[in-house]
Protein backbone atom coordinates (compact mmCIF):
# COMPACT_ATOMS: atom_id res chain seq x y z
CA UNK A 1 0.00 0.00 0.00
CA UNK A 2 1.23 3.49 -0.75
CA UNK A 3 2.15 5.43 2.35
CA UNK A 4 -0.01 8.42 1.40
CA UNK A 5 -3.27 6.46 1.37
CA UNK A 6 -3.99 6.98 5.06
CA UNK A 7 -2.99 10.64 5.05
CA UNK A 8 -5.70 13.29 5.39
CA UNK A 9 -6.36 15.37 2.26
CA UNK A 10 -5.14 18.99 2.60
CA UNK A 11 -7.79 21.27 4.12
CA UNK A 12 -9.62 18.47 5.93
CA UNK A 13 -7.35 18.15 8.98
CA UNK A 14 -9.65 20.10 11.30
CA UNK A 15 -12.88 18.29 10.46
CA UNK A 16 -11.46 14.78 10.92
CA UNK A 17 -12.06 13.11 14.31
CA UNK A 18 -9.26 13.45 16.87
CA UNK A 19 -8.68 9.67 16.90
CA UNK A 20 -8.10 9.65 13.14
CA UNK A 21 -5.62 12.51 13.36
CA UNK A 22 -3.74 10.69 16.13
CA UNK A 23 -3.63 7.59 13.94
CA UNK A 24 -2.16 9.55 11.03
CA UNK A 25 0.40 11.36 13.19
CA UNK A 26 1.41 8.55 15.52
CA UNK A 27 -0.06 5.34 14.11
CA UNK A 28 1.74 2.04 13.45
CA UNK A 29 1.28 2.00 9.65
CA UNK A 30 4.48 1.33 7.78
CA UNK A 31 6.65 1.43 10.89
CA UNK A 32 7.10 -2.29 11.75
CA UNK A 33 6.25 -1.85 15.42
CA UNK A 34 5.66 -4.69 17.84
CA UNK A 35 4.69 -5.56 21.39
CA UNK A 36 7.99 -4.14 22.69
CA UNK A 37 6.98 -0.64 21.49
CA UNK A 38 3.56 -0.65 23.16
CA UNK A 39 2.49 2.50 24.95
CA UNK A 40 4.45 4.78 22.65
CA UNK A 41 2.18 4.81 19.58
CA UNK A 42 -1.50 5.04 18.75
CA UNK A 43 -2.94 1.55 18.59
CA UNK A 44 -5.17 0.14 15.88
CA UNK A 45 -7.92 -0.61 18.38
CA UNK A 46 -9.92 2.30 19.76
CA UNK A 47 -11.99 2.48 22.96
CA UNK A 48 -14.15 -0.66 22.80
CA UNK A 49 -17.31 -1.78 24.63
CA UNK A 50 -15.99 -5.07 26.00
CA UNK A 51 -16.06 -5.73 29.78
CA UNK A 52 -13.41 -4.58 32.23
CA UNK A 53 -10.70 -7.20 32.57
CA UNK A 54 -11.74 -9.02 29.38
CA UNK A 55 -9.06 -11.50 28.29
CA UNK A 56 -10.48 -11.45 24.77
CA UNK A 57 -9.99 -7.68 24.49
CA UNK A 58 -6.38 -8.01 25.66
CA UNK A 59 -5.70 -10.79 23.15
CA UNK A 60 -7.34 -8.83 20.35
CA UNK A 61 -5.25 -5.79 21.21
CA UNK A 62 -2.02 -7.80 21.22
CA UNK A 63 -3.01 -9.59 18.00
CA UNK A 64 -3.58 -6.29 16.21
CA UNK A 65 -0.18 -5.02 17.35
CA UNK A 66 1.44 -8.25 16.21
CA UNK A 67 0.15 -7.93 12.63
CA UNK A 68 3.33 -7.80 10.51
CA UNK A 69 1.79 -5.62 7.82
CA UNK A 70 -1.36 -3.86 9.14
CA UNK A 71 -1.84 -1.60 6.11
CA UNK A 72 -2.19 -4.61 3.79
CA UNK A 73 -4.21 -6.80 6.12
CA UNK A 74 -7.90 -7.58 5.92
CA UNK A 75 -9.58 -9.10 8.95
CA UNK A 76 -12.61 -11.32 8.58
CA UNK A 77 -14.59 -11.40 11.80
CA UNK A 78 -17.52 -13.41 13.02
CA UNK A 79 -20.40 -12.82 15.40
CA UNK A 80 -19.43 -12.97 19.04
CA UNK A 81 -17.76 -10.82 21.67
CA UNK A 82 -14.93 -9.98 19.26
CA UNK A 83 -17.41 -8.57 16.74
CA UNK A 84 -18.40 -5.91 19.29
CA UNK A 85 -14.85 -4.54 19.09
CA UNK A 86 -14.42 -4.68 15.31
CA UNK A 87 -16.16 -1.37 14.56
CA UNK A 88 -13.37 0.24 16.62
CA UNK A 89 -10.54 -1.46 14.69
CA UNK A 90 -8.74 0.67 12.11
CA UNK A 91 -7.86 -2.23 9.80
CA UNK A 92 -10.15 -3.26 6.94
CA UNK A 93 -12.56 -5.78 8.33
CA UNK A 94 -15.53 -7.75 7.12
CA UNK A 95 -18.38 -9.13 9.17
CA UNK A 96 -20.52 -11.78 7.51
CA UNK A 97 -22.85 -14.51 8.73
CA UNK A 98 -22.15 -16.45 11.89
CA UNK A 99 -19.81 -19.29 11.02
CA UNK A 100 -18.95 -18.61 7.38
CA UNK A 101 -15.90 -16.45 8.12
CA UNK A 102 -13.41 -18.85 6.52
CA UNK A 103 -15.55 -19.22 3.40
CA UNK A 104 -15.68 -15.42 3.04
CA UNK A 105 -11.94 -15.21 3.64
CA UNK A 106 -11.30 -17.86 0.98
CA UNK A 107 -13.08 -15.85 -1.69
CA UNK A 108 -11.40 -12.68 -0.54
CA UNK A 109 -7.93 -14.18 -0.64
CA UNK A 110 -8.49 -15.60 -4.13
CA UNK A 111 -9.86 -12.29 -5.41
CA UNK A 112 -6.94 -10.36 -3.91
CA UNK A 113 -4.38 -12.69 -5.48
CA UNK A 114 -6.01 -12.10 -8.88
CA UNK A 115 -6.37 -8.34 -8.46
CA UNK A 116 -2.94 -7.72 -6.90
CA UNK A 117 -0.64 -10.48 -8.20
CA UNK A 118 2.78 -10.45 -6.58
CA UNK A 119 1.75 -8.14 -3.74
CA UNK A 120 1.50 -9.15 -0.11
CA UNK A 121 -2.11 -9.13 1.06
CA UNK A 122 -2.80 -10.89 4.34
CA UNK A 123 -6.25 -12.22 5.08
CA UNK A 124 -6.64 -12.96 8.79
CA UNK A 125 -9.70 -14.61 10.32
CA UNK A 126 -10.32 -13.58 13.92
CA UNK A 127 -13.30 -15.35 15.44
CA UNK A 128 -14.49 -16.68 18.74
CA UNK A 129 -14.66 -20.30 19.81
CA UNK A 130 -18.34 -20.60 18.90
CA UNK A 131 -17.78 -19.38 15.36
CA UNK A 132 -14.68 -21.50 14.82
CA UNK A 133 -15.33 -24.77 16.61
CA UNK A 134 -19.13 -25.09 16.78
CA UNK A 135 -21.17 -23.17 14.24
CA UNK A 136 -18.47 -22.54 11.63
CA UNK A 137 -16.69 -25.86 11.98
CA UNK A 138 -17.53 -27.00 8.47
CA UNK A 139 -16.31 -23.80 6.78
CA UNK A 140 -13.17 -23.67 8.92
CA UNK A 141 -12.11 -27.28 8.51
CA UNK A 142 -12.89 -27.33 4.80
CA UNK A 143 -10.78 -24.22 4.21
CA UNK A 144 -7.91 -26.18 5.77
CA UNK A 145 -8.66 -29.27 3.66
CA UNK A 146 -8.44 -27.11 0.55
CA UNK A 147 -5.14 -25.64 1.74
CA UNK A 148 -6.30 -22.03 1.54
CA UNK A 149 -3.56 -19.62 2.58
CA UNK A 150 -5.37 -18.06 5.54
CA UNK A 151 -4.40 -17.39 9.13
CA UNK A 152 -7.23 -18.41 11.45
CA UNK A 153 -7.08 -17.02 14.97
CA UNK A 154 -9.49 -18.35 17.56
CA UNK A 155 -10.19 -16.24 20.65
CA UNK A 156 -11.17 -19.05 22.99
CA UNK A 157 -13.15 -17.75 25.97
CA UNK A 158 -14.74 -21.16 26.55
CA UNK A 159 -18.36 -19.95 26.33
CA UNK A 160 -20.91 -18.06 24.25
CA UNK A 161 -20.22 -14.99 26.32
CA UNK A 162 -22.27 -12.18 24.79
CA UNK A 163 -25.56 -14.09 24.69
CA UNK A 164 -25.62 -14.78 28.42
CA UNK A 165 -23.24 -17.69 28.90
CA UNK A 166 -24.13 -20.89 27.06
CA UNK A 167 -21.65 -23.76 26.94
CA UNK A 168 -19.61 -24.10 23.77
CA UNK A 169 -17.61 -27.00 22.40
CA UNK A 170 -14.49 -25.43 23.88
CA UNK A 171 -15.85 -25.25 27.44
CA UNK A 172 -14.25 -27.68 29.83
CA UNK A 173 -16.15 -30.70 31.12
CA UNK A 174 -18.32 -29.89 34.15
CA UNK A 175 -18.39 -26.15 33.45
CA UNK A 176 -21.45 -24.51 35.02
CA UNK A 177 -22.56 -21.30 33.34
CA UNK A 178 -25.66 -19.12 33.53
CA UNK A 179 -27.36 -20.96 30.69
CA UNK A 180 -25.72 -24.34 31.38
CA UNK A 181 -26.81 -25.00 34.99
CA UNK A 182 -26.30 -28.78 34.90
CA UNK A 183 -22.66 -28.55 33.84
CA UNK A 184 -21.15 -29.50 30.53
CA UNK A 185 -21.38 -33.20 29.73
CA UNK A 186 -18.45 -33.77 27.35
CA UNK A 187 -14.84 -32.64 27.41
CA UNK A 188 -13.17 -29.70 25.66
CA UNK A 189 -12.62 -30.25 21.95
CA UNK A 190 -8.93 -30.71 21.16
CA UNK A 191 -9.01 -28.28 18.28
CA UNK A 192 -5.24 -27.85 17.73
CA UNK A 193 -5.00 -31.59 16.96
CA UNK A 194 -7.91 -31.29 14.52
CA UNK A 195 -6.05 -28.42 12.84
CA UNK A 196 -2.89 -30.50 12.54
CA UNK A 197 -4.79 -33.44 11.08
CA UNK A 198 -6.69 -31.16 8.67
CA UNK A 199 -3.45 -29.97 7.11
CA UNK A 200 -2.47 -26.73 8.85
CA UNK A 201 1.18 -25.88 8.28
CA UNK A 202 1.38 -23.92 11.51
CA UNK A 203 -0.58 -24.54 14.72
CA UNK A 204 -0.02 -22.67 17.98
CA UNK A 205 -1.75 -22.26 21.32
CA UNK A 206 -0.86 -19.04 23.15
CA UNK A 207 -2.21 -16.83 25.91
CA UNK A 208 -2.07 -13.08 26.62
CA UNK A 209 -0.07 -13.20 29.85
CA UNK A 210 3.08 -13.76 27.75
CA UNK A 211 2.64 -11.07 25.07
CA UNK A 212 5.90 -11.73 23.24
CA UNK A 213 5.05 -15.37 22.67
CA UNK A 214 1.58 -14.39 21.51
CA UNK A 215 3.16 -11.92 19.10
CA UNK A 216 5.55 -14.57 17.80
CA UNK A 217 2.71 -17.04 17.27
CA UNK A 218 0.53 -14.53 15.38
CA UNK A 219 3.43 -13.28 13.24
CA UNK A 220 4.59 -16.75 12.34
CA UNK A 221 1.03 -17.80 11.51
CA UNK A 222 0.58 -14.87 9.12
CA UNK A 223 4.00 -15.40 7.50
CA UNK A 224 3.33 -19.12 7.02
CA UNK A 225 -0.11 -18.32 5.60
CA UNK A 226 1.50 -16.06 2.99
CA UNK A 227 3.63 -18.77 1.42
CA UNK A 228 3.10 -22.28 2.74
CA UNK A 229 -0.51 -23.00 3.68
CA UNK A 230 -3.20 -22.60 6.33
CA UNK A 231 -2.22 -21.55 9.84
CA UNK A 232 -4.17 -21.77 13.08
CA UNK A 233 -3.59 -19.95 16.38
CA UNK A 234 -5.69 -20.56 19.47
CA UNK A 235 -5.59 -17.87 22.15
CA UNK A 236 -6.91 -18.67 25.61
CA UNK A 237 -8.88 -15.63 26.77
CA UNK A 238 -10.71 -16.13 30.09
CA UNK A 239 -14.06 -14.38 30.53
CA UNK A 240 -14.58 -12.77 33.97
CA UNK A 241 -18.23 -11.95 33.33
CA UNK A 242 -19.46 -15.48 32.64
CA UNK A 243 -16.98 -17.46 34.72
CA UNK A 244 -17.65 -15.19 37.73
CA UNK A 245 -14.16 -14.27 38.82
CA UNK A 246 -12.78 -10.83 39.56
CA UNK A 247 -11.71 -8.84 36.48
CA UNK A 248 -8.25 -8.40 38.00
CA UNK A 249 -7.71 -12.19 38.09
CA UNK A 250 -7.86 -12.81 34.34
CA UNK A 251 -4.12 -13.27 33.88
CA UNK A 252 -3.52 -15.06 37.18
CA UNK A 253 -6.24 -17.56 36.20
CA UNK A 254 -4.24 -18.51 33.11
CA UNK A 255 -1.15 -19.11 35.24
CA UNK A 256 -3.20 -21.13 37.74
CA UNK A 257 -4.58 -23.29 34.94
CA UNK A 258 -1.05 -23.85 33.67
CA UNK A 259 0.16 -24.93 37.11
CA UNK A 260 -2.77 -27.32 37.43
CA UNK A 261 -1.80 -28.81 34.07
CA UNK A 262 -5.19 -28.27 32.40
CA UNK A 263 -3.89 -25.68 29.95
CA UNK A 264 -0.61 -25.62 28.10
CA UNK A 265 0.80 -23.64 25.23
CA UNK A 266 2.13 -25.46 22.20
CA UNK A 267 3.58 -24.78 18.78
CA UNK A 268 3.69 -27.05 15.75
CA UNK A 269 5.36 -26.30 12.44
CA UNK A 270 5.28 -28.55 9.42
CA UNK A 271 8.78 -29.23 8.00
CA UNK A 272 8.21 -26.78 5.11
CA UNK A 273 6.95 -24.07 7.46
CA UNK A 274 9.91 -24.61 9.76
CA UNK A 275 12.38 -24.18 6.91
CA UNK A 276 10.55 -21.05 5.72
CA UNK A 277 10.45 -19.44 9.18
CA UNK A 278 14.12 -20.28 9.72
CA UNK A 279 14.99 -18.66 6.40
CA UNK A 280 13.05 -15.47 7.30
CA UNK A 281 14.51 -15.21 10.80
CA UNK A 282 18.06 -15.67 9.54
CA UNK A 283 17.53 -13.00 6.88
CA UNK A 284 16.42 -10.58 9.62
CA UNK A 285 19.70 -11.01 11.47
CA UNK B 1 -18.74 5.52 42.01
CA UNK B 2 -16.09 5.68 39.30
CA UNK B 3 -13.03 3.47 39.66
CA UNK B 4 -9.71 4.11 37.91
CA UNK B 5 -6.07 3.19 38.42
CA UNK B 6 -3.47 5.70 39.63
CA UNK B 7 0.31 5.73 39.26
CA UNK B 8 2.89 6.56 41.90
CA UNK B 9 5.55 8.15 39.69
CA UNK B 10 8.30 7.66 42.27
CA UNK B 11 7.91 3.89 42.16
CA UNK B 12 7.39 3.47 38.39
CA UNK B 13 10.43 2.35 36.40
CA UNK B 14 8.82 2.00 32.97
CA UNK B 15 8.93 -1.81 32.72
CA UNK B 16 5.67 -1.85 30.66
CA UNK B 17 4.15 -4.85 32.49
CA UNK B 18 1.02 -2.76 33.10
CA UNK B 19 0.77 -1.83 29.42
CA UNK B 20 1.00 -5.49 28.41
CA UNK B 21 -1.76 -6.48 30.83
CA UNK B 22 -4.30 -3.74 30.05
CA UNK B 23 -7.22 -4.94 27.90
CA UNK B 24 -8.02 -1.43 26.73
CA UNK B 25 -5.89 0.33 24.14
CA UNK B 26 -4.29 3.75 24.58
CA UNK B 27 -5.12 3.90 28.31
CA UNK B 28 -1.63 3.51 29.78
CA UNK B 29 0.90 5.68 27.96
CA UNK B 30 4.66 5.43 28.29
CA UNK B 31 6.43 8.79 28.29
CA UNK B 32 10.00 9.36 27.09
CA UNK B 33 11.15 9.77 30.72
CA UNK B 34 10.23 6.05 31.33
CA UNK B 35 7.20 6.79 33.48
CA UNK B 36 3.67 5.72 32.66
CA UNK B 37 0.54 7.78 32.96
CA UNK B 38 -3.07 6.62 32.93
CA UNK B 39 -5.86 8.19 30.95
CA UNK B 40 -8.36 8.34 33.83
CA UNK B 41 -11.38 8.91 31.62
CA UNK B 42 -10.76 5.70 29.67
CA UNK B 43 -9.68 3.36 32.48
CA UNK B 44 -12.39 0.77 33.24
CA UNK B 45 -10.88 -0.06 36.63
CA UNK B 46 -10.42 -3.82 36.16
CA UNK B 47 -7.21 -3.88 38.23
CA UNK B 48 -5.14 -6.13 35.96
CA UNK B 49 -2.31 -3.58 35.90
CA UNK B 50 -2.28 -3.37 39.72
CA UNK B 51 -1.66 -7.13 39.93
CA UNK B 52 0.88 -7.07 37.08
CA UNK B 53 3.03 -4.29 38.62
CA UNK B 54 5.91 -5.79 40.59
CA UNK B 55 6.91 -2.50 42.24
CA UNK B 56 3.41 -1.72 43.55
CA UNK B 57 3.42 1.58 41.74
CA UNK B 58 -0.21 1.30 40.68
CA UNK B 59 -3.22 1.43 42.91
CA UNK B 60 -6.93 1.38 42.31
CA UNK B 61 -9.45 3.36 44.30
CA UNK B 62 -12.60 5.32 43.80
Amino acid sequence: MKSDLWQISPGFEEVMPAEYRELVDNGPFGKKLGVADMGTFKELLEEHPLCAGCGLALSLRLTLIALPNPEDTIIVGATGCSSLAFPQVSVHNIHSLFGNQNAVATGLKRALSLRFPGQVKDVVVIAGDGATCDIGLEAVVHSWFRGEKLATIMLDNEAYANTGGQESGMSRIGTVLNMAPQGKKFSKVNFPEIAKAAGCAYVAVAEPSRPKRLEQAVRRAILVAREIGPAYVQLFTPCPTNYKFKPSETLSLIKKREQEGVFQTMEYLSPEAEAYIKQIEEAKR
Amino acid sequence: MYVAAKVDENKCNGCKLCIWSCPDPNVIILHPNKKVSINQSRCKGCGLCVIACKREALSIDS
